[in-house]
């Protein structure tokens, strides 16, 4: 799973960081990254975009962390659009010496905007702190400061330690001991991302046959889960809804009895035609999903340095989205309640939450990721933040 | 004297202990503290930070209650708190008066140590006043007062923040306050930023509560909460008195990319717009006149910041993609793809500002001033 570390600048995020990889090190989980490697935040372009941020990875006795690091808000935000390093949770560092400041809030509200639920709180320095009282309030405040942003601040884990001893070997009560803690405290409280095979079935349409003597075949990718010969599935997008049983499943030319997440399929369909159903349906579990008319997402304009718009739009622009194998024209608006809606422009390179209306209905859900495409060439990508309308 | 009473008894005996206690070591720490100011005095700056450590671990026990209430109030960092507790004897007031008085010293010191640090986040503001003739409020009535200035922070976390906004939207008011009208020939220029840090930060929404604080003072109050290097990097105003009556000057503004205060964004415009007309007065009387002409100087000031704008009108005979006038209008819905050019002189004959085949009349964008947040600056 991936996790980041947010917090103030002078606060100690990379030093612990460092600590982290040093301390997991001696245990053959890590390779130790020092402050300066990992200061860097090297630029980096995921799927064409360019983020600063930094990585590292470790491994605790039950879990494989990716660990990452960004500049800025803007940095969390395109991880999160493209994905190139979801953020499944969150180690808030705060200094004992400082407690919370005005911008931690503006912290808290990244974490809840990029779907972290929860977090862990590293109260950092208290090597320099005296008095115990001090860092009860630091405890008391940052748990209030949680639960006013909808965390479970009450239950979450809060652990003071000095990430500076533990990089420097001193002090092992409040340095190395703390980081062992803390990834404890990371292993116990923060949840795993279910994983793809655990989720409902999905399959996205690409092709559709007719085979004569058996009937009609989709071919398409099983996204996540696992379907078995003879199940039922749904057939769902472009005003299609319909109910049918999966009478084969046949890859490389073989026939099956299973297949899973990942794996480039064929699938025979009882009682179908080929014009029932199209390229960019999806096959899916029964009711695991619905169909979208209207929803919100995220949006990440791309600049023209990386292939996108040289100029400005306005609401009610139309590009294409492209979600899976489905290409759909859609319009974009701002959400209602917005200022000055007609007079607001989207300009290269933003990061804006927009509401999105597709032409024809298609089954997604949040967290679902898509691109914009406009004359071909890709303009925009997105995450679905929430969705606004059924069919 | 049953059992419940006598807890009580003793109760209160302990809290006249701690009182007691507390008043002697408030009366050892004033006389320490008088010998410390005075050798701060004599004694190098280099001595503070050690006397610093020294009178944390004074056995005076700030109230935790208090350090809490003072940081609701303050926002002023934990250690800050405590120390403004100790030094006032747990009594917030004080402590406030204390803190009011520190934040000069340790904000200068915060900010000398933060003085490498660079800084490229941070937010535009703009200020208008007046925007000229046609316009009813305002100082001036009629003539033309705004400002437009760029504050740096390090991160965009600072720079969301709402104190951030708040200051920068002050800062800015007060640029556009102070400013004197100019007597050269560009009518919007770069406002001294030495004159605008003494200047006192007057608060845009008139409240004038910090009356004694001035610009450069409030950003080391900042400074000293969020604890990152905050500089003011530039600032530029126009303001021009009421000109003759068929003469009328506008000023138009756009920012781009705002958080939580319109008029603040990572890009941000302001253009200045003359209109000339023997009607101008009859013209600018009517409401939807007025609606209509802001309509069209909010569409071109989006034009500005929306497309690489750097000059109004190109070279003859030179095509430049960065001239307003020979750029398609696509930021106003009425263009039918013509140029700005094309389209504000065909708006200046529809709504009658200018006769068809006259010259001498019309609409035509003087100045414009366009800033991004960070981006490098031209050597002047």
């Amino acid at each position: 799973m991936n996790i980041g570390t947010i917090g103030h600048v002078d606060h100690g995020k990379t030093t612990l960081t460092a600590a982290i990889t040093k301390v997991l090190s001696e245990r053959g989980g890590a390779k130790f990254t020092d402050y300066a490697e990992i200061d860097k935040a090297p630029e980096e372009k995921a799927r064409g975009i360019t983020i600063n941020s930094s990585h590292v990875e470790y491994e605790t006795d039950n879990r494989h962390y990716g660990h990452i690091d960004c500049p800025g808000h803007a940095d969390y935000i395109k991880n999160m659009i493209t994905g190139a390093a979801q953020m499944d949770g969150g180690i808030i560092v705060v200094s004992a010496t400082d407690g919370q400041m005005p911008q931690t809030r503006e912290h808290l509200l990244l974490a809840r905007q990029i779907g972290v639920k929860k977090l862990v709180v590293f109260i950092n320095k208290v090597d320099v702190i005296t008095d115990p009282e001090m860092l009860e309030l630091v405890d008391m405040e940052m748990r209030d400061l949680l639960t006013t942003y909808n965390f479970d601040g009450e239950n979450t884990p809060v652990i003071m330690g000095s990430a500076l001893s533990a990089l420097e070997g001193k002090n092992p009560e409040i340095g190395v001991d703390k980081i062992n803690e803390l990834v404890k405290a990371c292993d116990e409280w923060l949840d795993l991302p279910p994983r793809d095979l655990e989720k409902p079935f999905i399959l996205s349409i690409e092709d559709v046959f007719t085979v004569p003597g058996r009937g009609t075949v989709v071919v398409g990718r099983a996204e996540r889960g696992v379907c078995r010969k003879g199940d039922e599935v749904e057939i769902l997008g472009y005003g299609t809804k319909l109910k049918t049983t999966l009478t084969g499943i046949e890859m490389f030319h073989k026939e099956l009895e299973r297949a899973e997440a990942g794996d480039n399929m064929g699938a025979l369909l009882r009682g179908i035609k080929k014009e029932q159903i199209r390229r960019g349906q999806v096959i899916i579990a029964p009711g695991s999903m619905k169909s979208v008319k209207k929803f919100q997402a995220q949006l990440y304009i791309l600049t023209k340095d990386e292939g996108g718009r040289y100029t400005p739009f306005m609401q009610h622009y139309r590009p294409q989205l492209f979600l899976r194998t489905a290409d759909i024209t859609i319009g974009l608006s701002w959400p209602e309640g917005t200022a000055d809606a007609d007079d607001k422009m989207v300009m290269p390179g933003d990061n804006v939450e927009m509401v999105c209306s597709p032409v024809h209905d298609v089954a997604l859900e949040p967290g679902m990721r898509f691109t914009l495409r406009e004359g071909g060439k890709t303009v925009g990508t997105g995450i679905v933040t929430k969705v606004l309308e059924y069919v | 004297m049953d059992e419940g009473g006598r807890k009580q008894e003793l109760k209160r005996r302990q809290e006249d202990f701690a009182v007691s206690a507390n008043q002697f070591e408030a009366r050892s720490l004033e006389t320490f503290d008088a010998s410390a100011t005075t050798m701060f005095k004599t004694r190098a700056a280099t001595f503070l930070p050690s006397f610093r450590l020294y009178s944390t671990s004074q056995p005076t026990k700030p109230s935790i209650k208090l350090v809490a209430e003072l940081r609701k109030l303050t926002e002023v960092s934990l250690s800050k708190a405590r120390e403004a507790l100790v030094a006032s004897n747990n009594d917030v007031d004080a402590a406030l008066k204390w803190l009011q008085e520190d934040l000069e010293v340790s904000g200068a010191k915060k900010a000398a140590k933060l003085e490498g640090r660079t800084t490229n986040e941070g937010l535009i503001g703009m200020s208008v006043l007046s925007s000229g003739v046609g316009s009813r409020t305002g100082r001036g009535s009629g003539g033309v007062r705004a400002a437009m200035v760029e504050l740096n922070c390090e991160t965009d976390f600072v720079a969301r923040n709402d104190l951030f906004g708040k200051l920068l939207a002050d800062i800015a008011h007060t640029a556009a306050y102070i400013s004197e009208p100019a007597d050269s020939v560009n009518l919007l220029k770069p406002c001294s930023l030495e004159l605008l840090q003494e200047a006192p930060l007057l608060s845009q929404n008139g409240e004038q509560a910090e009356t004694q604080s001035t610009v450069a003072s409030a950003i080391r109050e900042l400074v000293t909460k969020v604890g990152e290097k905050i500089s003011l990097r530039r600032a530029a105003t126009v303001v021009q008195d009421p000109l003759p009556r068929e003469l009328g000057l506008r000023v138009a503004s756009y920012s781009h990319g705002s958080v939580n205060i319109p008029s603040q964004g990572r890009i941000g415009a302001l253009a200045l717009i003359a209109l000339k007309s023997p009607k101008l007065a009859e013209l600018l009387a009517s409401e939807p006149f007025r609606e209509e002409l802001i309509k069209l100087e909010r569409s071109l000031a989006r034009q500005i910041v929306g497309f690489s704008t750097t000059t109004i009108q190109s070279a003859a005979g030179a095509t430049d993609e960065g001239a307003l006038y020979q750029q398609p209008f696509m930021m106003y819905p009425d263009s039918n793809g013509d140029s700005v050019q094309a389209t504000i002189r065909r708006w200046a004959e529809e709504r009658g500002l200018r006769e068809a085949g006259e010259v001498e009349s019309g609409l035509e964008v003087l100045e414009f001033a366009k800033w991004t947040v960070g981006e490098p600056l031209e050597s002047s």
